[in-house]
């Protein structure tokens, strides 16, 4: 027995057949049910473990079609269209899915029909039948007003004048139904019975090219797995050389004997359609999942599906055959590194144009960047003049830049004589400066204070390790606030 | 004096012994005073003049037959001592003493990959490391290292793991390619995992590839490794700018690094100070005596944590044995060459502690 809170009242929303036996109902108050029988177990409900379950069954649904969307908290919607062949026909298939969600522990209820409407209502009212296409009609006149999938307060109104079976909504004129009830009405009536397409929008993008197998003995080792995404990428290579493109993001399903299905996607930074690239990248992505990955009794059927494609360069090779591309090398490096370690693992530069030096390098993930590219002139802007003794920057820059202790400077807004830095102290030798850099007031949301300016240094203290410290603010300025020393940065 | 002279022939037979049997790097070897090369291994031993010393270079192996197999530093005298340079094709470890030294180091070894980077034009360089190093010591900045070593943000490439053995991976992956200037690892302290088969894996990857692999240690204590050198690199006080009018008084000019050799097959341990010119981008040798910041080190009033001693088999403290007097140095040998008291001590004996 499963409880839910509604309206202020703990309410029986599901229970089971012995539930129903002691003639209890969905929507009864829990105090009225335990009044009854007090021996009932009752849980509570948990709407987010139901969506969870209903995932995962669609996830293993995935094995027949596609296209498999989600229908309301306890339906799934299949387009098998073009796909019941590969199961030997409509019957075999329906047989199939009904018998392996039994023996899964499901007792689903299946209806097959040409529009969704029609197979909606043959599941939820006719259980395991198959509509041909022309018989909706049929189908639906007997059935209730409920079939028709509408709005709980049309379906009342409708009854209320009379109209109780979907029969008698489709022989009523269709003009005042539509000016009493509302448009949705007709187009629910008119879906069902195939005069309107309906999409079933699928949960997931559908792969412009999948291939898989089905397993007669279901694997478990990673090898296996291995080999088995070396073949499939060698069926895929044929496919991506006749649209002339090539993968830039790959996704490998593994459905488990039990239902369970493993996804594991890689990206790559440009098109990729050799098989041995491939299975390397997997080989990769499996080693790091190696520990989440659980084969339990092996997997049945793998897919390896092209997520996303781009276009592909083709070059031409020396007489050897070979192809020297030491940026394929780096690129193909970079994503076996990203599949094992993650993206933010590989990183690379880009130079931003700002005066703060920690915006003016942007630490942006390897395959963000377009290669080799020139960002393009605008015509509009003149070039920044070169300067001959550009500022003096630092090697290395402190993601946050750390507080330091300044207990004296020479003169108010001059370098400090000594300063602490993770609890020691520093003699400052020699400095250079002040550089300022102001805030960048364009970047700041209307309102907000004005970021306090900052006077750069050089310093090298008595050691000769060279820093790059700053203070916050200005001594004696508007603000009350005294000023504060940063270290940003380290000198070779 | 006689006893000397049978240690030095002994010494010298078990390194010829040594560079038989490895094969691979080149040996250099003071000849034993009046010692004449037998006429067996005069095949093998092919001498070399360098000048004001009797030196033999025994060359065997691979090495010998590739004659760009030296990245020379470009210091006389430092080269002189690596014989030729840092190995191309090799593990190379840049120690810096204190995690403060990070600066240095790092300078020191973008120097060398900007070396690298004059003759293999356009080639990306890869530096890995740790989140824990590159938050203690600050993430490299494109920037600076554009106007000072004149790599573009275009040619770098940073892999950043949080654990040390995805940092090993990564090196080890990238040691091996082709496509790459040179691997730069970054690694703090001294973790178990950075062992000997650990930078054997990696100097193997290195010498197939035919590229430079940089390991970069902070705050570590020096211990066995595959690497065949081993440099220890502290900042020194940079000179002043030089200006038409001479040097301007109080200014900080080109950056300037202490060189210490700390591990090397062929050279003894010596101590350089090298000035890096991002100009020309070539190092010049700081040859007067600027020992100025060596004894104002003495006042520095940080306390020097020691380092944990847990590991087995510490590395012998490296210029704590001298066998020959130094290079170059006839008669009189200098102490400028030698590391000081001070640095030695420091990654030698027990510590002050905190």
């Amino acid at each position: 027995m499963i409880s839910h809170r509604d309206s202020n009242a703990q309410r029986i929303s599901a229970l089971d057949e012995q539930g129903e036996a002691l003639h209890l109902k969905p929507g009864m108050g829990i105090a009225d049910a335990r009044a009854m029988h007090p021996s009932i177990d009752i849980v509570e409900a948990d709407p987010e473990a139901d969506r969870r379950l209903l995932e995962g069954l669609a996830d293993w649904c995935d094995r027949y079609t596609p296209l498999v969307a989600l229908d309301g908290i306890d339906g799934l919607f299949l387009d098998v269209t073009g796909c019941t062949h590969l199961f030997g026909g409509e019957r075999a298939m329906l047989d199939t899915i009904l018998s392996r969600f039994f023996q899964q522990g499901f007792d689903v209820r299946a209806g097959l029909a040409a529009t969704p409407g029609a197979a909606w209502a043959a599941a939820r009212f006719c259980g395991d039948r198959i509509v041909l296409s022309g018989e909706e009609e049929t189908l639906l006149a007997p059935l209730p007003l409920a079939a028709l999938r509408i709005a709980p307060e049309t379906r009342a109104s409708l009854e209320s004048v009379g109209l109780r079976t979907a029969g008698a909504v489709m022989a009523a004129p269709r003009a005042p139904l539509a000016r009493r009830f509302g448009a949705s009405l007709l187009l629910r009536l008119d879906q069902a019975l195939g005069r309107l397409d309906e999409a079933v929008s699928p949960r997931l993008p559908v792969a412009p090219l999948s291939v898989e197998r089905h397993l007669a003995e279901p694997i478990v080792q990673t090898d296996d797995i291995e080999q088995l995404v070396g073949r499939l990428a060698t069926a895929l290579k044929t496919d991506l050389e006749r649209r002339g493109e090539g993968a830039r993001g790959l996704a490998l399903f593994l459905f488990r004997v039990d239902g369970a299905v493993n996804r594991i996607a890689v990206g790559t930074s440009r098109p990729l359609r050799e098989p041995q690239l491939i299975r390397r990248l997997f080989h990769e992505r499996l080693t790091a999942l190696e520990q989440t990955i659980d084969a339990g009794f092996g997997f049945d059927l793998v897919r390896l599906c092209v997520l996303s494609v781009a276009a592909f360069d083709m070059q031409q090779g020396d007489l050897a055959g070979e192809v020297a591309d030491d940026e394929a090398d780096i690129a193909l490096f970079a994503d076996r590194v990203r599949a094992r370690l993650g993206d933010g693992a590989v990183l690379r530069p880009v130079a931003v144009e700002s005066h703060l030096p920690e915006r003016a390098v942007a630490i942006v993930p390897f395959s963000e960047t377009p290669r080799r590219t020139t960002p393009p002139r605008k015509p509009d802007r003149v070039r920044a003049p070169m300067t001959i003794f550009p500022p003096e920057r630092p090697i290395r820059l402190f993601r946050a830049p750390e507080p330091i202790e300044v207990p004296a400077t020479e003169m108010p807004e001059g370098p400090p004589l000594r300063f602490r830095w993770r609890r020691a102290l520093y003699r400052v030798a020699r400095a250079e400066g002040p550089e300022r850099i102001a805030a960048e007031w364009w970047r700041q949301p209307p309102g907000d204070d004005a970021a306090a300016t900052r006077d750069y240094f050089r310093i090298e203290d008595a050691d000769g390790r060279r820093y790059w410290l700053y203070r916050q603010g200005l001594y004696g300025g508007a603000s009350k606030v005294p000023p504060r020393w940063f270290l940003h940065g380290v000198f070779a | 004096m006689a006893m000397t002279a049978v240690a030095r022939e002994t010494v010298f037979a078990l390194r010829r012994q040594i560079a038989k049997i490895e094969g691979t790097l080149p040996e250099r070897l003071q000849a034993p005073a009046g010692a004449l090369v037998d006429a067996g291994a005069a095949a093998d031993v092919s001498g070399a003049d360098f000048p004001g010393a009797d030196l033999t270079i025994v060359r065997r192996g691979p090495a010998a037959a590739l004659p760009d197999a030296f990245l020379p530093v470009g210091a006389g005298r430092l080269d002189a001592a690596l014989s030729g340079g840092l190995p191309k094709a090799a593990l190379s470890e840049i120690h810096g003493q204190e995690t403060r030294d990070a600066g240095a180091v790092a300078g020191f070894a973008l120097s060398l990959t900007s070396l690298i980077l004059k003759q293999a034009q356009g080639l990306p360089v890869l530096w890995v490391g740790t989140s824990e190093i590159f938050h203690e010591a600050g993430f490299p900045y494109a920037r600076g290292l554009h106007a000072a070593f004149g790599i573009e943000p275009g040619q770098l490439v940073f892999s950043e793991t949080s654990k040390l053995t995805d940092a090993l991976w990564v090196a080890e992956e990238a040691a091996r390619m082709t496509a790459l200037a040179a691997v730069i690892l970054e690694i703090r302290g001294n973790p178990q995992r950075l062992d000997l088969t650990a930078t054997r894996r990696l100097h193997a990857r290195a010498l197939a590839a035919g590229r430079p692999v940089l390991l970069l240690r902070q705050a570590a204590a020096p211990e066995p490794t595959a690497a065949p050198v081993r440099l220890i690199v502290a900042s020194a006080p940079a000179a002043p700018r030089a200006t038409v009018a001479g040097p301007l008084a109080g200014s900080i000019g080109r950056p300037a690094f202490t060189i210490t050799i700390g591990k090397s097959r062929t050279a003894l341990p010596g101590q350089f100070t090298l000035e890096w010119n991002p100009d020309e981008r070539v190092f010049d040798e700081r040859r007067g005596d600027e020992r100025a910041g060596e004894e104002r080190r003495a006042e520095n009033p940080v306390a020097v944590v020691s380092l944990s001693r847990g590991r087995k088999d510490p590395a012998a403290a490296a210029g704590a044995v001298l066998a020959f007097p130094a290079a170059g140095a006839s008669g009189s040998p200098t102490t400028r060459d030698q590391p000081s008291r001070q640095q030695r001590a420091t990654h030698l004996g027990p510590r002050r502690a905190g």
